[in-house]
């Protein structure tokens, strides 16, 4: 049992941690917008103008 | 079946052969303005757009004029320098639909010279631009927005949004922290519960509670500070709401098991304390998102307000300046239609102004010369001159939204009298425990602490709490994802109960068009005519007005001075010398006809027949409203034979026409006496007050903004049928309310009465609490899945089937 006074400090730690960085990054506008991102990968990169189907 | 347009998914008019080159088809659209941004976004290549988005675009309309935003003191006022080549500016755009709207503004604006960054915000409808300002004007990036059919409204700098901004972040913050805090406690309390069963030495038992106080105590402390902050603001306001109970139940648990940890005895609760800051604050944030998507007072303001005025020299020419240019002394024309810019007196003889936003009062005010104009109200008539008095943060606009804002959470009457149920409710629960805790003191001391506990944990207000928000936040979620958006909260419940509807033709049920084969020139050609008429209306957001300039093409047409506009008869107005005057016949001099005359000082020079075709949508709405027994009324300010026509074609048994306003509103005050719950369904500039009559104003949105002020619902994209669904998710909000309610009251009657006879073990206490919480929101969560899916074009089918294969 004695090795849940070492698991238990480091989660809490761990969950600082979590903690910390959630914070920092809803404070750098990562959570500003949670719908326009979702359809990103899903749009093309093509530059060019589309060409017409043969 | 009408074919519709490829852009804005609107029916293409039958005299209309502008097609778009797509995917090596020519796709039909409605307008030049669909047309340009199609081909626009075409030829950027970014017609991914059409397959990623989930709503139709909003229709393009002409392009305005710009150049008044690179003024150098407009520019002060909204673009932040932040080094010669590098300006920033905040946009509100109008018309932001879903998710690939934003992807098309960032693609579509990243792709002009000089900008630098494109930030797109699509729920809050924000467009962050940092451009280079000596390679492109401001005025050239709003008209690029514009022609992607977006209607942009930059925004004051000093209202960049930052309490909205600071709201939404610290409300995520506060909502992970809970949660990441709940899940800790919930495994400590598992094995405590464990050990509570098997067996676990006191030691490691203390350990694991103090680990509980840990992770629970920035729940209570950080994340449930809103519930404390409101608590005590309405104690030092002697009243007592929804905060009072949550902040005393969230205290006194806490500092239950503190000392339940403190003195190594009796039962802790972090977990349950924690979970119930959890689901608070996660209704919290669902309201908060819901209410920020429907805008907000920044947005109101920005559109209420409008951002430029015309003032006029005192040579007598005129000049656009931004509002906050004007000072007071100065000069400034507002046209018919549009807000008041600022504090002013009418110098004209006389007009009326609509005030309902600043005085709740619905009729139309008549001002005469010398009377002050308020900043924000919209003009019906005119246009009119006025001498500014007030400019600015002096304005009684200001004033008023000053006194909004510190009352920003403005609840809906039937969240009011939820919150009130469960005041009531709190209390007893707080004098049950109380009474409790007396009388286990008097048979049995050592349990009283305990079984006080309990009866707190297990009627915790949490499921009263959240059976009103969280259907209500579902509903308009639900309907904002439809295009429908609440504007005010009561409109829902009552559209729930509505038995009539009530229609403006005009706009409402049918669209007009020019039909060239009836309408003829007296004098002179046709399009000449129709030039001349055209810029009389060039300022108008009637329908008809729309359809005469849609016939004018794209002529250039001539500038127009001293327009007057009556509502109800016409319009009039000095071109070139000439006075001219196009409205109804009889207004004219002729006994013609349903026919638009045109005349000028010589006696009639054409006449315009307008054919009115039933929107696509019409028909089937009005069927389906018969269908769900309701009673459907046409009233209008039109010619019998033409109403008479429409009716029929509808089958419409009860109308009404050639109906002043007055008329109309005497018609809703005759169908509520008569014990009718009225919706009105209107578009028109004549409709703002007779839509104030109504138990429930339905606006379309795309028609005029008047109409819209004053509304309770608004349709976007002008799509009829979405009344019907907004109805059929109103009733469902109201049946889930009544199920929530019923089943927190049934519940806590059944468990609290356990709970104080001591018969409820903690654990069994707090998964009772979990669980009817997660029930309320569960029932919640059913409104609008069973009602029908938007009937949409089978593009946007397309898209939609696509985003949810996807998902």
């Amino acid at each position: 049992m004695n090795v849940i006074l070492l698991l238990i400090p480091l989660s809490m730690v761990l969950l600082g941690a979590g903690v910390w960085a959630f914070f920092w990054a809803v404070n750098h506008a990562q959570f500003d917008d949670l719908d326009t991102p979702a359809l990103m990968p899903l749009a093309d990169d093509a530059q060019e103008p589309e060409e017409p189907a043969p | 079946m009408t074919p519709t347009c490829f852009h804005c998914g609107e029916p293409v008019p039958s005299d209309c052969t502008l097609t778009v080159h797509t995917n090596g088809v020519d796709a039909p659209v409605c307008c030049r303005g669909c047309e340009a941004a199609a081909t626009w976004i075409q030829g950027l290549g970014l017609s991914d757009y059409y397959r990623l988005r989930s709503e139709p675009a909003e229709r393009a309309e002409t392009l305005a004029d710009f150049g008044a935003w690179d003024r150098p003191a407009m520019a002060r006022l909204h673009v932040r320098m932040h080094a010669a080549d590098r300006a920033e500016v905040v946009v509100l755009v109008d018309g932001m639909r879903c998710a690939a709207c934003g992807w098309l503004i960032e693609r579509a604006l990243g792709a002009e010279p000089g900008v630098r960054e494109v930030g797109v915000n699509a729920p809050a409808r924000r467009v962050r631009l940092v451009f280079d300002p000596r390679d492109t004007p401001l005025s050239h990036l709003l008209t690029a927005l514009a022609r992607l059919g977006y209607d942009p409204h930059p925004l004051d700098l000093a209202a960049l949004d930052a309490l909205r901004q600071r709201e939404s972040r610290d409300a995520l913050k506060r909502l992970v922290v809970a949660g990441l805090g709940t899940m800790q406690a919930m495994m400590y309390a598992v094995a405590l519960y464990a050990g509570q069963f098997d067996g676990m030495d006191v030691a490691t038992r203390d350990f694991f509670r103090w680990l509980g106080f840990l992770v629970t105590t920035p729940v209570v402390l950080y994340a449930a500070r809103p519930f404390f902050a409101g608590a005590l603001r309405e104690l030092r306001a002697r009243h007592l709401s929804m905060d009072t109970p949550v902040a005393l139940a969230i205290a006194l648990i806490y500092l239950a098991s503190l000392i339940a940890t403190l003195g190594r005895s009796g039962e802790i609760y972090f977990d349950s304390v924690s979970m119930f800051v959890l689901f608070l604050l996660g209704a919290r944030y669902v309201e908060m998102r819901a209410r920020h998507r429907a805008g907000d007072l920044v947005d109101a303001l920005a559109r209420l307000q409008p951002a430029t005025a015309e003032r006029v020299a005192d040579g007598g020419g005129s000049e656009t300046v931004g509002v906050h240019e004007l000072q007071a002394g100065d000069r400034v024309r507002v046209a018919a239609g549009a807000g008041v810019p600022a504090d002013g007196v009418l110098l004209d003889s006389a007009c009326h102004v609509d005030e309902s936003l600043l005085t709740g009062e619905s009729t139309p005010r008549r001002r005469l010369c010398g009377d002050t104009l308020m900043a924000g109200t919209l003009l019906q008539d005119g246009p009119v001159e006025l001498r500014v008095t007030q400019v600015g943060a002096d304005t009684v606009l200001a004033g008023i939204v000053r006194m909004i804002t510190r009352a920003a959470s403005d609840k809906p009457a039937l969240a009011r009298v939820a919150d009130e149920h469960a005041r009531r409710f709190v209390l007893r629960t707080l004098a049950l425990t109380a009474l409790t805790a007396a009388a286990w003191s008097v048979f049995d001391p050592a349990r009283a602490f305990d079984a006080a506990i309990a009866v707190l944990v297990i009627s915790c207000p949490c499921a009263f709490a959240l059976a009103v928000p969280a259907a209500l936040t579902r509903a308009v979620a639900v309907l904002a994802r439809r295009g429908v958006l609440v504007v005010d909260g009561d409109a829902l419940e009552r559209l729930a109960q509505v038995d009539t509807v009530v229609f403006d033709k005009t706009g409402t049920l049918t669209v007009p068009a020019l039909d060239r084969a009836r309408s003829e020139a007296r004098r002179g050609d046709l399009d000449a005519a129709l030039r001349i008429a055209a810029a009389l209306e060039q300022a108008s957001t009637h329908p008809l007005a729309r359809a005469l300039r849609a016939a004018a093409g794209d002529a250039t047409l001539p500038t127009v001075r001293e327009r007057h506009e009556n509502a109800g008869a016409g319009v009039e107005g000095v071109i070139d010398g000439m006075r001219y005057r196009l409205g109804r016949a009889d207004w004219n001099g002729e006994t013609d006809d349903e026919r638009l005359v045109l005349c000028d000082q010589h006696g009639t020079l054409a006449r315009f027949a307008m054919h009115e075709r039933p929107r696509v949508e019409a028909a089937a709405t009005v069927a389906a409203l018969h269908d769900a027994d309701l009673h459907v009324v046409l009233l209008s300010g039109d010619r019998r034979e033409r109403v008479a026509r429409i009716a029929e074609a509808l089958d419409i048994d009860d109308w009404q026409a050639e109906a002043t306003p007055a008329d109309k509103l005497a018609g809703l005050h005759r169908l509520r006496q008569e014990g009718g719950v009225v919706a009105m369904v209107g578009d028109g500039i004549n409709d703002a007050p007779v839509l104030a009559g109504a138990d429930v104003a339905v606006a379309l949105g795309s028609g005029a903004a008047l109409a819209q002020a004053s509304s309770g619902l608004l349709l976007a994209g002008d799509r009829l049928d979405r009344l019907l669904q907004a109805r059929t998710v109103a009733r469902e909000m109201l049946a889930a309310t009544r199920r929530n309610l019923r089943w927190a009251i049934g519940y806590n009657l059944a468990a609290v009465p356990l709970a104080a006879l001591g018969l409820v073990p903690p654990w069994l206490a707090a998964i009772g609490m979990s669980a009817s919480s997660l029930l309320v929101l569960l029932q919640s969560l059913r409104i609008g899945r069973r009602s029908t899916q938007p009937a949409s074009t089978g593009k946007t089918t397309v898209a939609a089937v696509s985003r949810e294969a996807l998902a």
